[in-house]
């Protein structure tokens, strides 16, 4: 947002909530599962049964600290657990049970990329705690599902140190690879197991203070999220732009909003008068989680490889770009399908870019990966392989794919087989009248050619393979026209 | 003393197990003196005779058959109301729970029918274990069988009656800050609090969460010790329950403890009554006769004991009784229309005056701008008893004081919350630190009722508070005096 970055400088600061993929909730052996019949995984600790008793699911602490030691921030040797109080139907025991004085996590960095560059991001604290049930609404009446309440959640702050919608994506997609290279969540935000809350103020650009700050809930995709923040960032400009006389506390009061996505604005939910009073306080029915040295060594040393470690093993083992092995990185479950597709046919630059360039930008409108859209690795690698080895050119391999986003679970080898036109021409005979054609038609470019000018025959190559509509092998294609021009 | 119901619990079962008294005529006695007794008593709000009597038959078939039966064998118990047993309700004394059936069994349940007890029924006490008297029950009045115009103390009042007036020789209690204690005083029976974390919590109701413990009321001090073998056992369901092996009371109280040195913290006892304190002194002469040596000791920070209690404890309370909202389960109320006035109405018609008193005065010390002054503040003091009690312990093995100031008064007697707060002014300390104690029989005043002699023990010295009581018993011998009332 170019237009306000000269005077006015934006303050952001993200509260990621995570739920856990551990296989029993946070206080409870209830199955941690999504999707089930309403209320069929719980236990009386789920339901706030009176006389139940929470008890820590040690899978959760470990999947923390394995977050906490991937950012490499400070493991608290001691930690605490509070309760929050606040009344809903869909909070069980009408508290929270979290961390307020002493989360298990504090401080640390996650790296992003943000237009090509890498930044670091300070985050504040890392805390666990239980999610709440679902409120399901009826014709008649309401009911809620206590299947997700007791999930356990980390809660990632960060210090409020982003100053852009783009850099809250770019912080949050590294946040959300990171928790997937440990296999800590789903990071399914559709199904609610990745949810963001933003922390927006402004302020004259070159001061230091902190303004007012508005949060925004209810975001579920990222891109409504940056959405949320740039217009959340011009609402506040305009607002104190149009009261220059006021003192900045009486314009922006602080306030929580939610994204309305069909208004595409910010809209106020609940001002600071209506907050709630949360009476944090010790929860006695928990001890102290106490790690020691060894334990939190031994998940630092057999940690997996995070997304950054692997961006950078493919920037040097494979010669990509770094943003090219970003965009790999970023999402595990596509690299692991590079590295899947890269055991079938060994040329990662050339699977690199049909997977981070042609295919993404076929599956852009479907929403889908291309895992998800059920092209498997082998058809991938077959189709490089097949490029590579000169059994189709580049040109005909777009039309291939084509037809593969038609037909994704076909193998692109007998897509090709099974289509005379998808190969390439070799008879000499018949791609030399195409060569002479064209040589014929471009006298200026031969000339060019022959005082060293290389563009000129890659222009003439062209020429040939358009008369041919593609299938011209491009091998026989150059060999012709060097040597008829060269003799 | 041939009678049954004159004997102790472990002198039934040994009737029981040699084959002289059948499981089914035990149960038979106890249940026609509920029957004959209670009405003008009033200390059982449930009795289960089928459930009692199919159980007994079942044990003299076991019997019959030469199976080796469990420690409680043949024993009837009696349950304060807010301890759950499967499929049975658990009102609390409270109006909002009268419809709410216990989905588990508490593990002091399954301990203790494993043992092959027989739960008789279910006992009354003051509204969520929040009074000292019995009188805040919303269900029923409970009288004291030494003077029926009496409460028996609070807020185990069903279960001591019912002991004391021998309608079961065995039961059990919850204590806060004396609820075992204070009861077992006013009614001349022994009241055991063991070490906090000692007996599991899941499936009692929760008060004030880090000072409830379950403790045992009876006839004498083995049958105490015989209980606590049973469920002072370590619960992983309870995070707050120590890990340590089960202990053998029953052998320890008969080992004569030699040597003893009892502290008396004279200073905090400085307003005690001349009848009191003479009865008291009394008993110190015993322990002085049995060979203890009795010390001044400093424990003057109690007197901040009973305004510590009343924030902690209710702020716990606040939070603990917030799931009562008629969401989920209990009595909802059937003029709300809305879901705040499900909460509204649902506690109002639900709760009691005193529970209210104490859920508004937990929230009040824990909202923003006043927990410092009080929650906060009140944990500091917390700690300093707990190490001033520490301190004590290097100077003596013991602390005796008196159970409560006053004998049993008149129901109805007692008008102002404070005063009535007053009456724990010498348990309540003991919930703060953690400690265990008890409360067993020192003598009776001029108006026939009964006082309990207070022995404290440092933190996990349960055996040893038992085995002083055990000597002190045997020569006091105050503990088989029963109520002409029931004789």
């Amino acid at each position: 947002m170019k237009q306000y970055s000269a005077v006015w400088e934006a303050v952001i600061g993200l509260e990621i909530h995570a739920e856990l993929n551990t296989k029993s909730k946070l206080f409870s052996v209830a199955p941690n599962r999504f999707g089930d019949e309403p209320n069929t995984n719980i236990t009386e600790v789920c339901t706030g049964q009176p006389g139940a008793l929470p008890v820590l699911n040690k899978e959760a602490v470990l999947k923390a600290v394995q977050f906490g030691c991937a950012i490499n921030a400070n493991i608290s040797r001691f930690s605490t657990f509070d309760r929050k109080s606040y009344f809903y139907p869909d909070s069980p025991r009408n508290f929270q049970i979290t961390q307020y004085d002493e989360p298990i996590i504090r401080g640390g960095t996650v790296i992003a990329e943000v237009d090509g560059k890498e930044m670091g991001f300070a985050v504040n604290r890392v805390h666990l705690e239980d999610d709440a049930g679902m409120l399901k609404h009826f014709p008649t009446f309401a009911g809620v599902d206590y299947n997700r309440a007791g999930v356990p959640l980390i809660e990632i702050v960060s210090e409020p140190c982003i100053h852009s919608g783009k850099e809250a994506s770019a912080y949050a997609l590294a946040v959300k690879a990171i928790l997937q290279y440990i296999d800590a969540s789903d990071c399914n935000m559709e199904e609610g197991s990745l949810r963001v809350d933003v922390n927006v103020s402004v302020r004259p650009k070159g001061t230091n203070e902190l303004r007012s700050k508005i949060e925004i809930k209810n975001m579920n995709s990222f891109s409504f999220m940056e959405m949320a923040i740039e217009a959340e960032i011009k609402r506040q400009i305009h607002e104190y732009e149009r009261n220059p006389d006021l003192l900045p506390h009486l314009i922006i009061q602080q306030a929580t909003f939610r994204w309305d996505v069909e208004k595409k604005e910010t809209v106020m939910m609940r001002s600071k008068e209506m907050a709630a009073d949360y009476r944090y306080f010790p929860e006695p029915d928990l001890v102290p989680i106490v790690l020691s040295e060894n334990y939190i060594e031994e998940i630092a040393k057999s940690l997996p490889e995070l997304p950054l470690q692997r961006e950078r093993r493919y920037v040097k083992e494979f010669g990509l770009t770094p943003h090219n092995a970003f965009l790999l990185v970023s999402d595990k479950k596509i690299a692991d399908y590079f590295e899947e597709a890269l055991l079938l046919y060994n040329q990662p630059r050339l699977l690199c870019t049909w997977i981070t360039v042609e295919f993404a930008g076929r599956l852009k409108e479907t929403g889908k990966n291309i895992i998800d859209y059920g092209i498997s690795s082998v058809h991938l690698a077959n189709l490089v392989k097949m490029i590579d080895r000169g059994v189709i050119t580049g040109r005909i391999a777009k039309t291939v794919a084509d037809d593969m986003m038609l037909h994704p679970d076909k193998n692109p080898e007998l897509i090709v087989a099974e289509n005379p036109d998808y190969s390439p021409v070799h008879d000499e005979g018949e791609i030399e009248t195409l060569v002479d054609q064209v040589l014929a038609a471009n006298p200026q470019s031969i000339a060019d050619f022959k005082a060293g000018r290389d563009k000129a025959f890659a222009f003439l190559v062209g020429q040939v393979m358009k008369l041919s509509r593609g299938k011209a092998s491009p091998g026989v294609v150059n060999d012709l026209l060097k040597r008829k021009i060269l003799g | 003393m041939s009678e049954i119901y004159n004997l102790s619990a472990i002198e039934i079962r040994d009737r029981f197990l040699k084959g002289s008294i059948s499981a089914v005529s035990i149960v038979e006695t106890f249940l026609k003196r509920i029957e004959k007794y209670d009405s003008k008593i009033g200390a059982f709000l449930k009795v289960f005779p089928e459930r009692a009597l199919s159980q007994a038959k079942k044990l003299d078939e076991r019997l019959k058959g030469g199976e080796k039966l469990g420690k409680l064998a043949g024993i009837p118990i009696a349950f304060k109301d807010n301890i759950h047993v499967k499929g049975e309700i658990s009102t609390c004394a409270s109006k909002f729970l009268t419809n709410y059936k216990a989905p588990f069994d508490a593990t002091v349940t399954e301990l203790i029918e494993a043992e092959d007890a027989i739960i008789i029924g279910k006992t009354n006490m003051d509204e969520f274990a929040m009074g000292s008297s019995t009188e805040n029950s919303a269900l029923q009045k409970t009288c004291n069988p030494w003077d029926l115009s009496c409460t028996p103390g609070g807020s185990s009042g069903g279960s001591a009656a019912a002991v004391a007036a021998r309608l079961c020789p065995l039961a059990l209690g919850s204590d806060t800050g004396g609820s075992v204690r204070l009861p077992a005083s006013f009614c001349g029976i022994v009241g055991f609090k063991p070490t906090y974390g000692r007996v599991s919590r899941f499936g009692l109701v929760a008060y004030g969460s880090s000072l409830d413990q379950i403790g045992p009321l009876a006839t004498t001090t083995a049958d105490a010790a015989l209980l606590m073998e049973v469920i002072g056992k370590h619960c992983p369901r309870d995070s707050t329950s120590f890990d340590e092996p089960q202990e053998a009371y029953l052998d320890k109280i008969n080992n004569r403890p030699e040597g003893l040195t009892i502290g008396v913290p004279w200073q905090f006892l400085e307003e005690l009554a001349p009848e009191p304190k003479q009865i008291f002194n009394q008993a110190l002469e015993t322990l002085r006769t049995l060979g203890a040596k009795i010390v001044d000791v400093d424990l003057h920070i109690l007197k901040h004991s009973i305004a510590v209690y009343y924030i902690l404890a209710t702020a716990e309370a606040s939070t603990n009784l917030a799931r009562f909202d008629g969401i989920r389960y209990g009595v909802r109320s059937s003029k709300a229309k809305t879901l705040d006035e499900v909460y509204r109405y649902s506690k109002e018609e639900g709760f009691g005056p005193e529970v209210k008193r104490r859920i508004l005065l937990g929230t009040y010390v824990l909202s923003a701008g006043y927990k410092d002054a009080y929650y906060k503040k009140a944990q500091k003091v917390r700690s300093l008893m707990i190490k001033s009690y520490e301190k004590t312990f290097t100077q003596c093995d013991l602390v005796a004081t008196p159970v409560s100031p006053f004998t049993a008064f008149e129901i109805g007697a007692i008008k102002d919350p404070l005063q009535m707060y007053l009456e724990d002014i010498y348990t309540i300390g003991i919930n703060l630190a953690g400690l265990p104690a008890i409360s067993v029989p020192e003598g009776f005043a001029k108006d026939g009722k009964p006082l309990g002699l207070q022995l404290i023990g440092p933190q996990k010295g349960d055996a040893l508070v038992l085995a002083a009581a055990h000597l002190y018993e045997k020569q006091s011998k105050y503990n088989l005096a029963i109520p002409t009332f029931v004789k």
